[in-house]
């Protein structure tokens, strides 16, 4: 009975949502260095973007499409040293770096999402300490977007997040109405109150005009319902096949994926064999040494077979597990292949009647 | 403990892997401390010449009937061989052109006199001996040096990437030069572990590491037809590095 209780009381609780005018968005950034070191999408090269340390105000690219690396290298960076170890000493965690604040600005709903999905995993039997004290001391800030042609976030229902964020700005002209997440994010907000107004008609007329016209503006979408049955009928297909004899097993996709999270863990030895650190690094399941055991075996010799458990596994292999897939639709590995093997293709083709 | 022997040779290449070696300056003592050079002469006077040695460091490509003679002798008096640098590995650059006869290259570079001199095709070290470890690279990295010293020291073999160099160019978040500069870049099928150093500059990968395991040459090689580039200009640049590899040779038989 309680339990229904406290779950009523759960639905009735409404998030606060404040309005922030755009004109004053450079002073409210600049007070979140309070809050931490903040970084922010800037732009990399001519057309890529990537999140990093805002150093000018001028530079953050509020209109980016997708970055380069997600945000899961705050929590869960490419290479991290573990611990120190030395025969005299014994056995010393790292710990100092984790501790170190940051507030990542501008962040798109798959993104969120997908720290969600990474929440799951890190939190699994075995707790992922260097994880979560990471996530505990990044704030959040989300930022609505408009897709391009290769987001498929409304395909798999990560174009909205609930939580997952301290704040999250949405656009609606000239202001962006702020969803407050979480007590830091109240924090945040009540540091530079003046900056803040209420919301009026207007503004929830206007959240709600965009928020139907985002749905329109999505160019791909692949349908969800039933394909881990599809896939399991289509274990066989050619298709894996087709796609192997293209991937380059360059693991470019893996490295970009918001929830790819695969590690390898490994030791480097100081020159007197004496006194060294255990490392892990971002692996992947496209490597060929990836299913390679002991004694020489490789589950997934064949290169097909590692695209294939690539998909099977964010479409598949998820599902069963969580209950969802763990692709969000973030477009980074179509854009990343240099072999222009693409996810919506890929599962199109295995939907089709005609394969 | 005893101090393992070690010698480190050179056969026909730039030096450049002895260069690296003697350029490891802030572990340079750690090193001497921890293991007993008996044979380098890039960097000492005193050399043995007939010592047996715990782990032979052999540097070059096999071009001349004399590497041949001293690579066997090595091996003959070394428990490990280790390959550096990708002449060693793969034939490098001296390998480019292995399908031109000797003798004209002999004669374009030395006129008459360049019948005296003794060339054959160059070859990396395991067409004619047992390799136990490569570390390849043009040059090599120091970092792959140091940890393979301390990792033999240790009674293991190191762990060096058996990935490409996109891996690490993702994840230092570099611009891809293929897929958005439509330049012509070996990531892909070169094997990591110079941190993707190039692209990192703007500049492709030259593939100056050799090949990647399995690295799928014909995909490689539709990607960049696909972006416009001549299969001249493709077959070039895969020949700069490792033209001796079975798994480019296959391509070059193909085309
Ligand atoms: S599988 Fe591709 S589209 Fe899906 S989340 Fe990963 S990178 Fe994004
Ligand atoms: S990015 Fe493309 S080519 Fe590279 S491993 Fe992934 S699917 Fe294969
Ligand atoms: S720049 Fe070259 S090495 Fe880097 S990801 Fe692109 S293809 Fe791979
Ligand atoms: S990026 Fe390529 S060419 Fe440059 S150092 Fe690395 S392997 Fe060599």
């Amino acid at each position: 009975m309680l339990f229904y209780q406290n779950l009523r009381r759960d639905l009735v609780k409404t998030m606060q949502i404040l309005k922030l005018d755009k004109k004053n968005l450079n002073e409210f950034i600049f007070s979140l260095n309070d809050f931490g070191e903040v970084h922010a999408p800037v732009k990399k090269g001519d057309k890529q973007f990537v999140f990093s340390k805002l150093t000018d105000f001028s530079k953050i690219k509020l209109e980016y499409t997708r970055t380069i690396l997600p945000p899961k290298k705050y929590f869960h960076p490419p290479t991290d040293t573990l611990f120190k170890f030395s025969q005299e000493e014994g056995y010393q965690s790292l710990t100092e770096e984790l501790r170190k604040k940051y507030v990542i600005f501008g962040l798109h709903p798959c993104d969120i999402y997908a720290i969600k999905i990474l929440d799951l995993i890190f939190a699994g039997e075995f707790v992922d300490d260097r994880y979560f004290i990471r996530r505990k001391n990044v704030a959040i800030i989300g930022l609505d977007c408009i897709p391009d042609d290769k987001c498929f976030c409304r395909s798999m229902r990560a174009d909205f997040v609930e939580d997952g964020f301290d704040l999250f700005l949405s656009d609606i002209g000239n202001s962006y109405l702020v969803r407050v997440g979480t007590g830091r994010g109240d924090d945040m907000v009540r540091k530079t109150q003046d900056l803040f107004k209420e919301v009026n008609k207007k503004d929830i007329t206007e959240y709600k005009r965009r928020s139907d016209e985002k749905k329109n503006l999505f160019k791909v979408d692949i349908e969800l319902s039933d394909l881990p049955e599809i896939m399991d009928l289509e274990y066989e297909s050619k298709v894996w096949e087709e796609i192997g004899k293209e991937c380059l097993s360059c693991g470019s996709c893996s490295m970009v994926c918001p929830t790819c999270y695969c590690y390898d863990v490994f030791d480097e030895i100081n020159l007197d064999a004496n006194h060294g650190v255990r490392k892990r690094q971002w692996d992947s399941c496209l490597f060929k040494d990836y299913a390679l055991v002991a004694g020489g075996h490789n589950f997934r010799a064949e290169r097909s077979l590692r695209v294939k458990n690539r998909f099977f596994h964010k479409q598949r292999g998820f599902v069963a597990q969580y209950g969802r897939p763990s692709c969000v639709g973030c477009g980074r590995c179509i854009e990343a292949c240099p072999a222009k093997i693409d996810i919506i293709e890929v599962i199109n083709r295995i939907r089709g009647a005609k394969l | 403990m005893v101090k393992p022997k070690i010698g480190i040779f050179g056969l026909t290449g730039c030096a450049g892997e002895q260069i690296m070696i003697l350029n490891c300056e802030d572990q340079l003592i750690d090193i001497l401390g921890a293991i007993d050079i008996r044979y380098f002469p890039t960097a000492m006077t005193k050399n043995d010449e007939e010592c047996e040695l715990d782990i032979a460091f052999v540097e070059g490509a096999v071009v001349q009937p004399k590497d041949e003679e001293l690579l066997k002798k090595i091996r003959q008096r070394s428990k490990l061989l280790i390959a550096i640098g990708t002449c060693a590995v793969w034939g490098g650059l001296p390998a480019m052109r292995n399908d031109v006869p000797r003798e004209e290259f002999l004669e374009k570079v030395y006129g008459t006199k360049g019948k005296s001199f003794k060339s054959i095709p160059a070859q990396p070290l395991k067409n004619f001996v047992k390799v136990d470890l490569s570390i390849s690279g043009c040059p090599i990295e120091k970092e792959q040096f140091l940890k393979a010293v301390a990792s033999l020291l240790h009674g293991d073999l190191p762990l060096l990437p058996s990935y490409a160099v996109c891996t690490e160019c993702k994840m230092n978040e570099y611009v891809c030069m293929l897929v958005g500069e439509n330049k012509l870049c070996l990531g892909p099928i070169t094997i990591a572990g110079c941190g993707a150093r190039c692209p990192g500059y703007n500049i492709p990968c030259h593939g100056c590491r050799g090949p990647v395991d399995e690295a799928n040459v014909a995909s490689e090689v539709k990607i960049l037809k696909e972006k416009g580039f001549t299969l001249r200009d493709i077959e070039n640049r895969l020949r700069s590095f490792a033209a001796q590899a079975e798994i480019l040779q296959e391509q070059f038989k193909k085309e």
